[in-house]
């Protein structure tokens, strides 16, 4: 929820007691098909969170930012097999490798307008997977083309981020999901995260407010992708398996733009809740209806997201954000 | 011979991309807006051609009179009850960005149903053409023909288009309003109606295609993702709003592919593709034949 | 000392040459006016110097300093300030957020730069409206807040775009004394504005353009009695009728 000009501090109680019942669920509730649906919940939230910061901040449309997990994976998975390198150090070279790979493609493409930007972005995505599916080696590194790489097995092992029991890894990506927040309040509340917000409400007054936009998309751009491919690694690390379609994935990449989308781009709650929102209906008509009804959640969500585009294009938060601020207003009102 | 085929049938199969692009182009060009379901509507001309097919047997040209009329009417209802109500919802915004999202939740919707109806099937069906082939030569160069007749059919399509756009009141009416709506709103006509009219020929075409594409393709619920990115790389590829640009841009990745497939997997072809999409897209975004986009 | 010197600044658009070889030179502390026909090229040279557009060729001299080919931010960030003949409010977002913007260039902290913004919309009478939306104001609060945007970035030099067009009498009135208020505080101003009353009441000197090239620069009093002037405004017939 965007805070308003009165820093109040009872506007910090919700988000830090939401915090704190999460941390404390997996305690309560050990079911571990709850737990795997859980650690999935948090998994979206911190991807669309990390998406959020330049499709949402940025006003651009990044339809194939898959492509960035799809480098934190490979790059943490492959110094794992060769170098046996730990994927907690393995994950920071990915994403600043993948900081790099946003800068690179970020600077002929953020130029471009909406609707292009979107299409290069899976073009690029595509590009890469193709690429990555038709290289069974480089440099005497094996890849394995489309079959991917499986992670060697280390059984529960901290050092080697694998865990027997699924709430280590719930809490790895809580974790990841509160810095993440974090971060974007951070970059909301400041000069950039303003910047950014006028360039994308109208470039040429930015500009001459000494705003320099390019500059700030680009920047906007690194950190995100540089967060994404974390996820990514994350992502290798839970499943212990990946290959170019499944991690280099366009319907995902799609799936965590319209989930934030739905939720609220460019504001910080938003992504989070539409996460908690819509991957569990979807899981849970997926694994129930699934069988018998193929690619209900799919119809679901295709309505879900022309509903939410035709009654309220910038996300449900907007009206839950009144109606919270409308609460906690009067809440204050009561105390004084 | 089998480059020289490979090109017929680059060239072939290239002008039925360049058909499904013609509707996108003529949608891009009209409304500004990207619509990302292209591709399942091109999916859903495919079905109902099969069923039709199927069920009353009859020949598939003959079909294209029931087929595209249906398409045109599904285009129109589409614009006017989804994509419209979304273009205003997002007014004050300067990029119409919730009718992608509304496009691509509806290929979402589309390609799901069809899941959930017809299941993961890859169904093809048999017509009095199907596996009919031109020979030349004593089997020096074969030609498919239904593939042939999806050439003619485009071209003839595209003229009926050209003319249609050139000639026509309504048609002028079309090409004003992509130029500048507001001009065309002060010159008395209804811009609204002009959008429903225009989805609705983009979606007639792409009925067009997937009648002539029946005879000699699959279908399966997602065969549109295909077609969909293909036609958005040529319609960048020609350039925005051109129909020479739609038929010469699917032409070039027609040709790539088949005679790329000769010499790469179809995975590098895949790439090669988007190197070129991304090449044109950075050095010359207004396409072949595209003019000057202002925003 | 001379703030901003524009040394036979030329623009062309493909074959129409909107601003031909202009000259002028502006003191600082003083209230310059550029004056012209529609379609003389005076926002033309703004979006020239505040770099908008690129001069076709000529120079664009700030504080000693060529800022010619400087992009709209690095313009802004060495002291120039504008305003757009057609207002562009952020719309969906509060008066304060808007001017915040501004208030970034100066300082990095976010207390400080909504502090100065506060401090501003006091200033240009807006303050009141700090809450409400940029889509929501009326066209006299727009120009306000365009003004108040630019006034946070703590601009040596402000240029003001027919800051008055579309405004009633009254609210002419009320930027006339905000201008002043601003030019008291040490801020030079160059404005273009077609309602002569204001311009020529405010200005210490002002700069007649038409088809791009001065015809006039002087005192108000001998641009008002210009014969050039009256023929560019008016017509041949006019200059007989004298003033």
């Amino acid at each position: 929820m965007e805070n308003k000009g009165k820093r109040n501090p009872i506007r910090i109680v919700p988000p830090v007691l939401c915090i704190l019942v999460l941390i404390v669920i997996p305690v309560f509730f050990r079911n571990p098909s709850f737990l795997q649906l859980m650690v999935l919940v948090l998994l979206y939230a911190y991807l669309t969170t990390s998406w959020n910061l330049v499709g949402g901040f940025a006003g651009v449309l990044p339809l194939g930012h898959t492509l960035f997990a799809g480098i934190g994976a490979y790059t943490s998975t492959l110094l794992f097999i060769e170098l046996g390198l730990t994927p907690w150090i393995g994950m920071f070279v990915g994403a600043f490798l993948a900081m790099i790979a946003g800068l690179l493609i970020g600077l002929p493409t953020l130029k471009l307008r909406g609707a292009y930007f979107a299409l290069a972005s899976i073009a690029f995505l595509e590009g890469l997977r193709v690429v990555t599916e038709n290289t069974k080696e480089i440099f005497g590194v094996k890849v394995n083309g489309p079959q991917g790489l499986l992670l060697p097995l280390k059984g529960d092992s901290l050092y080697y981020f694998q865990f027997d029991n699924k709430i280590w890894y719930y809490y790895v990506i809580l974790f990841m999901t509160a810095v993440v927040l974090y971060i974007t309040y951070k970059v909301s509340v400041s000069r950039l995260g303003y910047y950014l917000m006028a360039g994308g409400e109208d470039k040429e007054a930015a500009e001459a407010l000494g705003v320099n936009v390019f500059r700030c998309k680009i920047i906007a751009m690194m950190m995100s992708t540089f967060l994404t491919a974390l996820g990514g690694t994350f992502y290798a690390q839970l499943v212990r398996y990946i290959y170019p379609k499944g991690i280099m994935n366009l319907e995902f990449a799609f799936e965590i733009a319209f989930i934030a989308i739905v939720g609220g781009r460019g504001t910080i709650a938003g992504p989070v809740l539409g996460s908690f929102l819509l991957v569990p209906v979807a899981e849970l008509t997926r694994l129930y209806l699934g069988g018998s009804y193929l690619g209900i959640h799919l119809v679901m969500y295709g309505i879900v997201l022309m509903l939410v585009m035709i009654f309220q294009p910038r996300g449900i938060t907007e009206p839950l954000a009144r109606i919270y601020n409308n609460i906690l207003d009067r809440f204050e009102g009561a105390r004084s | 011979m089998y480059l020289l085929e490979a090109i017929i049938s680059g060239v072939t199969m290239g002008s039925i991309y360049g058909l499904t692009a013609l509707g996108l182009t003529l949608i891009f060009g009209v409304m500004k807006v990207i619509n990302f379901a292209h591709g399942s509507f091109l999916m859903v001309a495919m079905f109902v051609t099969y069923w039709l097919i199927k069920l009353t047997g009859v020949d598939p040209y003959i079909g294209l009179f029931v087929v595209v009329p249906v398409l045109f009417f599904l285009g129109f209802l589409t614009q006017r009850f989804l994509i419209y109500p979304a273009f205003k919802a997002e007014k004050d915004v300067r990029e119409p960005i919730s009718v992608i999202l509304l496009t691509s939740g509806l290929w979402i919707f589309l390609d799901a149903m069809a899941l959930l109806l017809f299941g993961a099937f890859y169904r093809t069906v048999k017509t009095s053409h199907s596996g009919k082939t031109l020979i030349f030569g004593d089997g020096d160069l074969i030609i498919n023909k239904p593939r042939l007749y999806g050439l003619i059919i485009t071209l003839l399509t595209s003229l009926i288009l050209w003319l249609f756009l050139k000639k026509t009141r309504t048609g002028r009416a079309i090409r004003a309003v992509e130029q500048d709506r507001d001009a065309a709103r002060l010159m008395g006509i209804d811009s609204e109606f002009i959008y429903d009219l225009a989805f609705g020929v983009g979606i007639a075409l792409v009925g067009v295609a997937g009648v002539v594409l029946m005879p000699f393709y699959y279908v399966h619920p997602t065969v549109g993702v295909v077609f969909d990115i293909r036609a958005f790389i040529i319609v960048v590829l020609g350039g925005l709003g051109s129909i020479p640009g739609a038929l010469i841009g699917g032409i070039i990745i027609g040709v790539v592919e088949s005679v790329g497939a000769q010499f790469m997997t179809a995975t590098w072809t895949e790439g090669l593709i988007y190197l070129i999409f991304l090449l044109v897209l950075f050095f010359k975004p207004s396409g072949l034949f595209g003019y000057k986009q202002e925003w | 000392m001379k703030l901003l010197e524009i040394d036979r600044l030329t623009k062309d658009f493909g074959g129409l040459r909107a601003v031909d070889r202009l000259d002028l030179t502006i003191e600082a502390g003083m209230i310059f006016g550029l004056i012209g026909p529609n379609g003389a090229g005076k926002s033309t040279a703004f979006n020239c110097i505040a770099g908008l557009y690129s001069a076709t060729s000529g120079r664009v001299v700030y504080k000693g300093d060529e800022i010619t080919s400087l992009k709209p931010y690095d313009v802004c960030r060495r002291g120039i300030a504008r305003t757009f003949q057609l207002v562009k409010p952020f719309p969906t977002k509060s008066v304060l957020k808007n001017v915040t913007v501004g208030g970034f260039l100066r300082s990095k902290n976010r207390d400080e730069a909504e502090e100065k913004a506060l401090e501003v919309l006091e200033f240009v009478g807006l303050i009141d409206k700090k809450d409400v939306l940029g889509k929501s104001l009326t066209i006299a609060d727009r120009k306000r807040l365009e003004l108040a945007r630019s006034l946070a970035t703590d601009p040596t030099l402000l240029l003001l775009d027919e800051v008055m067009a579309g405004l009633r009498p009254a609210e002419v009135e009320q930027v006339i004394t905000i201008i002043r208020k601003i030019n008291e505080r040490g801020i030079t101003i160059f404005l273009i504005e077609h309602i002569m009353q204001a311009i020529m009441s405010l200005s210490d000197l002002i700069v007649v353009i038409h088809y791009g090239k001065k015809i006039a620069e002087g005192k108000p009093e001998e641009i008002a009695s210009n014969e050039q002037v009256i023929k560019a405004y008016l017509g041949e017939e006019y200059v007989l009728a004298g003033t």
